[in-house]
C-alpha cells in the first residue's frame, strides 16, 4: 500500500483544522498514520481510496468527515479548444488516451512535491506499476496544440527529462535510470507509443519519461495533462483524480477534445440506495434524512426520494463506488464504528473438530505420553534436504514453486522427516537425549494428506527403541500392522522396516543412516518413524 | 538429630580419638580424605566438631630449578670457567653467559675493565645457592628462587577435626552405625522389615536432576486454546489443500487479475493448473460487468487459463468460499487455522508460511454489528480486552474493518481483517444471507502472547525454549 507523505502546514491550511485532530481522525476514516513527524505526517491508505493519495485529496475528505465542508464537491470545466489527434496504430500498443489542461496554477514546493507524490502513488495503485496507466504533466506554454499522440520509430529521438542530450528511444530504454525501470512494458512492442506537440516537439514517451522541454517547475501557469493506458476506466480515473487535486490546489480544469471526444467532463454519477437494506447490513437504524446526513460527511449529495430510497451522486474521483454496499460502508464510517450497537451473533450450531485437526490431536496425545516433543516446521524445502541429505531419491510427486525466493525453498514437503532431522541438527548442542514428533500436511501432485514423523536421537538409540515405539503408537492408534524388511536408503541396512496396514505400506522405521546422520551434522545414533496418516481418516 | 550414617561414623572414631588429622581419620574409617573433611564440615554445622584448617608452605623446585639443583646456578657455572682475565668477547661465547653476566655483575663475581672481565677471589656459597640446595619455604634464599623461576611455593592444605562437647554427649548415648537403606526392596515392604531399618533422609534442599516430559508445541497449544474457543461458541473447522488454483484463491475473492498481491513477487506460484470449477462464467461476468449482482465489476479482461493456474494458498479466505458454495444454506458457522503462503523472505517479523484463522458466519439478518461484537467477544476470550475498529479494505468484503487490540508497550496492535462478504463473492454459488467472515494472524497472536521476538522460533524452534516454556501461561 501506498505511504502518502503529507506537508502539515499544507494540510493543515487546506483542511482548515489543526494538525493533531487530523491525525487523530485518519485512522477512523480508513488509514493508518505510520510517522509523525514535525513538519510530515506519513499516511498509509487503501488501495481502493486513490482518490485520497494527496494532500488536496485528503484534505477534501477530512473536512467532509468533521462537519467542516460537506456534500458533493463540484467541478466546472470548459473547453479549451486544444485538440489530440491520436495515430490508428496506437491501438495495438497502448490504445488509451486521456487528457486535460490545468490553468491558473500556482504551486509552491509543497504542492510540487504533492503533485509528484499523487503521481507516484496512482502509478503503483491504479496505474500497477505504470503497465495499465501512465501519467505525465507539461508545461504548457512551451508547447503548442493541437497535440499528437502517436505510434513511433524506435528510433525517434529527443531528450528525456534529466539529460541534455537527444537520445533515441530505444538508447532511452538502454540508458535512462526510468527507462530501464520500465523498459518491460513496451521492450517486444514493434513501435513506441510517443505525445508531441504541434511542432513536432516530443513531450512524452508514455508509460517511460517525459521530455526535459515540458518540465514542471514552480513557474509553471498552465498545464498539459497526459493519461496513457490500456484500460478506459482506469485511465480515465487517473485523470479525474489529478484534475480534482488540482482545483483543490486553486487552478481551473479545460477540457481537451481527444479524437472528437471530451475529456475529462469531471461529471459525478448517481446511484438510487435503500436505507432499510443499509441499516440491514450495518446493523444501525437510521433514517432517510439521517442517511442523507452521513452520506454528506463522506462527500457525496444525496436527496431522500422516500422512507426508504436514496439518491446518491457520487464524485468523479471516487472510483471504488461498484455496488450499494460501497455506499453503505461509507455511511457506516461517518456513523462510526464505535456507535455501532453491539450483539452476539444470535446463530445457534454445533461446532465440530475437522477430521484431520482429530487425528493429529490424537497423534499428539499417543506420541506426548511417550515423552516426544512437538516440533511445528515448515512446510517449504528443498530437494537438497528432502532427498539428497536423506539419501533418498527425488520424488516426481513433488510440487516446485515457479520462482523460489532462496535455495531452501523450492519446493512443498513430501515427508516431515526430514524436517525432524533438521532440527535434531539446529539443536545438536542441546542436552541428549532428544525425542521429537511433528504430525501435519504434505503434499504429492495436487493433493494435500496428513503425515507424522518422530526422530529418537541419543548414544543408545536403535531399532529396538523405535520399533516399541511404532508398535505402541499403532496399537494405541487401533491400527493393525504389519512389518516387513525396507529398502529405504535413509536407513541402515537390516536395522530398518517398512509399516504396513491392511496390505498398503504407510510407513517406515529404524535407525537412520550414519550417512545421513553426517549430512546433517549429527553424531549420534537416530532412530525415527514416519507414517502416512491417510488410512485413520 | 537426624544425622546421616557418614556423620555418625566420623562422630563414632573422634570419640575415641577426640582430635584427630583429617587423613588419619580417613584411615580408620576407610574413606577418602576429602569425603571425611565433607562430613566432618556437616557434623560442624550442628556444632558436634570443630574443622582447623592448617595451611602447609612447602617450596619445590622447577624444572630449570632442579637443573641448577645439580650443576650450579648459571653465574657459578661461568664463573668456575674463568680461567684469568677473559675477554667479553670470549666469555659471550659460554652458552649460559646470558643468563649469567647480568647475575656475575650483580653479585659483583666479576670487574670488567675495558672489556676484559676478572673474576672475584674466593666467592663464597650464596643463600640461593643454600636453597638450592634445600628448598626451605620463607628463608630469603627460598624467595631469590622463586622470584628467578627456579622454585614454586606449593600450600597443601591439612584439617584437624575435634569433636565438642555436644558430639562427645551424642557419641556417648549411642550411635547406630548400621548402613543406611536407600530403595526399599520387596521384601522389605511385604514383611514390614522397613520399620525397623535406618533408612536414608533425603535432603528437600538438594535440587533434583531437570527432566523434561513430552509436550505439545507451545505454539500448537495456543493454536488448540483458539480451536476450543470456537468449538465453544459453536464453530465446525473445516480443512482444505494447500495447493489452490488462481480462481479459488483469488478470482472467486473478486480480487482483479491484475492485482498487485497476486503477481510472482508476492506469491508462490507453481506450474500446475486445476481445473475450473462449474459455474466459473458468473465469476468471469462479475469481474468484467457485475453479472447480476449490481455491482459494476472491475472492467477489463478476465483470463480463465490466469484463473486456472495454481498457487500455494495465499490465505485461508480461498478455503471459506469453497466451504460456502458447499454449503449455501443458512446457518453456517465455519473455521480454520491453516498454514499460509506468501513469497517474503526470512528475517524475524517475515516468513513465507505462517498460520492464519479464518473464520465465517453465514446467517440470515445478519450484520456488521454483530461481527463487530463477536470481534470483541473473542478476542476477550483470548486475553485482549481493549478491542477497537479501524476501517479497512479487502476487495471481498464491505464493509470491511481492521480490528487492533491494545497490547501493554506496543499500543494498538492489528491483529486481522474482517468485513461481511461482498454480493460479488456469495452471489455466483447462490449464497443470499450475509456472510460475516474474519482472518486472524495467529502466529502473531502466539507471539503476543509467549513475548517473543523473532517469528522464526515458532517453527524452526529451540528445543531448550520448548522445554522451558510452561505449559501454563499466567
Amino acid at each position: 500500500m501506498p505511504v502518502v507523505k503529507l506537508n502539515n502546514a499544507y494540510l493543515e491550511r487546506l483542511t482548515k483544522t489543526d494538525i493533531k485532530t487530523i491525525r487523530d481522525n485518519l485512522p477512523m476514516m480508513g488509514s493508518e498514520v505510520e510517522r509523525e513527524e514535525e513538519e510530515q505526517t506519513d499516511v498509509q491508505f487503501f488501495p481502493n481510496r486513490p482518490d485520497l493519495y494527496s494532500a488536496e485529496g485528503t484534505a477534501r475528505a477530512m473536512r467532509g468527515y468533521l462537519g467542516i465542508e460537506t456534500g458533493l464537491p463540484t467541478y466546472a470545466v470548459k473547453p479549451s479548444g486544444i485538440s489530440f489527434t491520436v495515430d490508428p496504430k496506437r491501438a495495438t500498443i497502448r490504445p488509451y488516451l486521456g487528457s486535460a489542461v490545468i490553468r491558473n496554477v500556482h504551486m509552491d514546493n509543497a504542492m510540487i512535491e504533492s503533485l509528484m507524490g499523487l503521481q507516484e502513488s496512482l502509478h503503483w495503485a491504479v496505474g500497477r506499476g505504470r503497465k495499465k496507466v501512465a501519467i505525465g504533466v507539461h508545461d504548457l506554454d512551451r508547447i503548442e496544440g493541437p497535440f499528437s499522440y502517436v505510434a513511433a520509430e524506435r528510433s525517434t529521438t529527443f531528450v528525456p527529462l534529466d539529460y541534455d542530450i537527444p537520445m533515441t528511444m530505444d538508447q532511452i530504454l538502454a540508458e535512462h535510470p526510468k527507462g530501464k525501470a520500465y523498459a518491460k512494458i513496451v521492450e517486444d512492442l514493434p513501435l513506441f507509443p510517443l505525445i508531441h506537440d504541434a511542432k513536432g516537439r516530443v513531450c512524452s514517451f508514455p508509460p517511460i519519461i517525459n521530455g526535459e522541454l515540458t518540465r514542471v517547475t514552480e513557474d509553471t501557469r498552465n498545464i498539459l495533462l497526459d493519461v496513457t493506458g490500456i484500460e478506459p476506466r482506469a485511465v480515465m480515473v487517473a485523470v479525474n483524480i489529478i484534475c480534482t487535486a488540482m482545483v483543490e490546489m486553486g487552478a481551473t480544469i479545460e477540457s481537451v477534445d481527444v479524437d472528437g471526444s471530451t475529456t475529462p467532463t469531471l461529471a459525478p454519477t448517481e446511484r438510487t440506495v435503500s436505507v432499510a437494506a443499509c441499516n440491514a447490513l450495518v446493523g444501525i437504524a437510521v433514517t432517510a434524512e439521517e442517511m442523507k446526513g452521513l452520506l454528506e460527511r463522506m462527500r457525496f449529495d444525496a436527496e431522500v426520494l422516500d422512507a426508504d430510497r436514496v439518491r446518491v451522486t457520487i464524485p468523479c474521483y471516487r472510483a471504488d463506488i461498484m455496488h450499494d454496499h460501497d455506499i453503505y460502508e461509507d455511511v457506516a464510517i461517518a456513523y462510526g464504528y464505535d456507535k455501532i450497537p453491539a450483539s452476539l451473533p444470535p446463530t445457534f450450531t454445533v461446532g465440530k473438530p475437522h477430521p484431520v485437526q482429530e487425528i493429529y490431536s490424537l497423534v499428539r496425545g499417543i506420541l506426548v505420553g511417550m515423552s516426544y516433543i512437538e516440533n511445528t516446521p515448515f512446510t517449504l524445502t528443498s530437494e537438497r534436504v528432502s532427498y539428497a541429505m536423506m539419501n533418498r531419491p527425488e520424488n516426481p510427486a513433488a510440487l516446485h514453486v515457479l520462482h523460489p525466493i532462496s535455495e531452501d525453498q523450492t519446493i512443498i514437503r513430501t515427508d516431515i522427516l526430514p524436517m525432524l532431522m533438521e532440527s535434531l541438527s539446529l539443536n545438536r548442542s542441546r542436552e541428549l537425549p532428544q525425542r521429537i514428533f511433528a504430525c501435519g500436511d504434505v503434499v504429492e501432485s495436487l493433493v494435500t494428506y496428513p503425515k507424522m514423523a518422530a526422530a529418537s536421537i541419543h548414544t543408545v538409540a536403535d531399532f529396538s527403541e523405535i520399533y516399541a515405539v511404532v508398535d505402541a503408537f499403532c496399537r494405541m492408534a487401533g491400527l493393525s500392522y504389519e512389518v516387513r524388511e525396507s529398502e529405504d536408503p535413509a536407513f541402515l541396512d537390516g536395522r530398518r522396516g517398512d509399516v504396513y496396514v491392511a496390505g498398503k505400506k504407510v510407513g517406515v522405521f529404524g535407525e537412520i543412516s550414519p550417512d545421513v546422520l553426517v549430512a546433517f551434522g549429527l553424531e549420534h545414533p537416530v532412530a525415527a518413524f514416519e507414517m502416512d496418516l491417510s488410512d485413520l481418516l | 538429630m537426624d544425622l546421616t550414617i557418614n556423620e555418625k561414623r566420623v562422630l563414632a572414631r573422634l570419640a575415641e580419638m577426640k582430635s584427630a588429622d583429617a587423613a588419619a581419620l580417613a584411615e580408620k574409617l576407610n574413606a577418602p580424605a576429602d569425603s571425611v573433611v565433607q562430613w566432618a564440615h556437616l557434623c560442624a554445622d550442628r556444632d558436634l566438631a570443630v574443622l582447623e584448617k592448617n595451611v602447609a608452605e612447602t617450596a619445590v623446585l622447577t624444572e630449570e630449578g632442579k637443573k641448577y639443583a645439580a650443576a650450579g646456578l648459571p653465574e657459578r657455572q661461568v664463573l668456575a670457567s674463568m680461567q684469568g682475565p677473559t675477554p667479553m668477547g670470549e666469555l659471550t661465547k659460554h652458552p649460559l653467559s646470558k643468563i649469567a653476566i647480568g647475575w656475575l655483575r650483580k653479585k659483583n663475581w666479576i670487574a670488567i675493565d675495558k672489556g676484559v672481565v676478572t673474576a672475584a677471589a674466593n666467592v663464597p656459597e650464596g643463600e640461593d645457592e643454600v636453597a638450592l640446595k634445600h628448598p626451605v619455604a620463607g628463608t630469603a634464599g627460598c624467595k631469590e628462587l622463586v622470584k628467578r623461576g627456579l622454585a614454586e611455593i606449593v600450600e597443601t592444605v591439612s584439617w584437624t577435626i575435634s569433636i565438642t562437647p555436644a558430639g562427645a554427649d551424642i557419641a556417648a548415648a549411642g550411635l547406630d552405625l548400621r548402613e543406611e537403606v536407600g530403595t526399599l526392596s520387596r521384601e522389605q515392604i511385604v514383611s514390614g522389615e522397613w520399620k525397623n531399618l535406618p533408612l536414608r533422609r533425603y535432603s528437600v534442599d538438594k535440587l533434583p536432576k531437570k527432566i523434561y516430559g513430552g509436550r505439545v508445541h507451545p505454539n500448537q497449544q495456543i493454536l488448540d486454546e483458539i480451536r476450543a474457543l470456537l468449538f465453544e461458541m459453536g464453530f465446525t473447522e473445516f480443512h482444505g489443500s494447500i495447493v489452490q488454483n488462481a480462481f479459488w484463491n483469488f478470482d472467486s475473492l473478486y480480487q482483479p487479475q491484475d492485482h498487485p498481491a497476486r503477481e510472482m513477487q508476492d506469491t508462490f506460484h507453481l506450474a500446475e493448473e486445476i481445473d475450473l470449477p462449474e459455474g466459473w462464467e458468473k465469476i468471469r461476468d462479475i469481474h468484467m460487468t457485475g453479472g447480476d449482482t449490481g455491482s459494476t465489476g472491475w472492467g477489463g479482461a478476465w483470463s480463465p487459463e490466469v484463473a486456472r493456474k495454481c498457487v500455494l494458498r495465499t490465505h485461508s479466505t480461498s478455503l471459506s468460499i469453497q466451504h460456502l458454495a458447499k454449503n449455501p444454506n443458512p446457518p453456517v458457522k465455519a473455521f480454520s487455522i491453516s498454514r499460509v503462503y506468501r513469497r517474503e523472505t526470512i528475517d524475524p517479523t517475515h516468513l513465507p508460511e505462517f498460520e492464519q484463522l479464518e473464520g465465517i458466519v453465514m446467517d440470515k439478518d445478519l450484520t456488521f454489528g454483530h461481527l463487530l461484537c463477536f470481534f470483541k467477544e473473542f478476542f476477550g476470550r483470548m486475553g485482549f480486552e481493549s478491542v477497537r475498529f479501524r476501517p479497512g479494505y479487502f476487495p471481498y468484503t464491505e464493509p470491511s474493518v481492521e480490528p487492533e487490540v491494545w497490547v501493554d508497550g506496543l499500543g494498538w496492535v492489528e491483529l486481522g481483517g474482517a468485513g461481511v462478504f461482498r454480493k460479488e463473492v456469495t452471489a455466483p454459488w447462490g449464497i443470499d444471507c450475509p456472510v460475516l467472515a474474519w482472518g486472524l494472524g495467529v502466529s502473531r497472536v502466539s507471539m503476543l502472547r509467549m513475548g517473543l521476538k523473532d517469528l522464526r522460533q515458532l517453527y524452526r524452534s529451540d528445543i531448550d525454549w520448548i522445554r522451558a516454556t510452561p505449559v501454563r501461561r499466567v
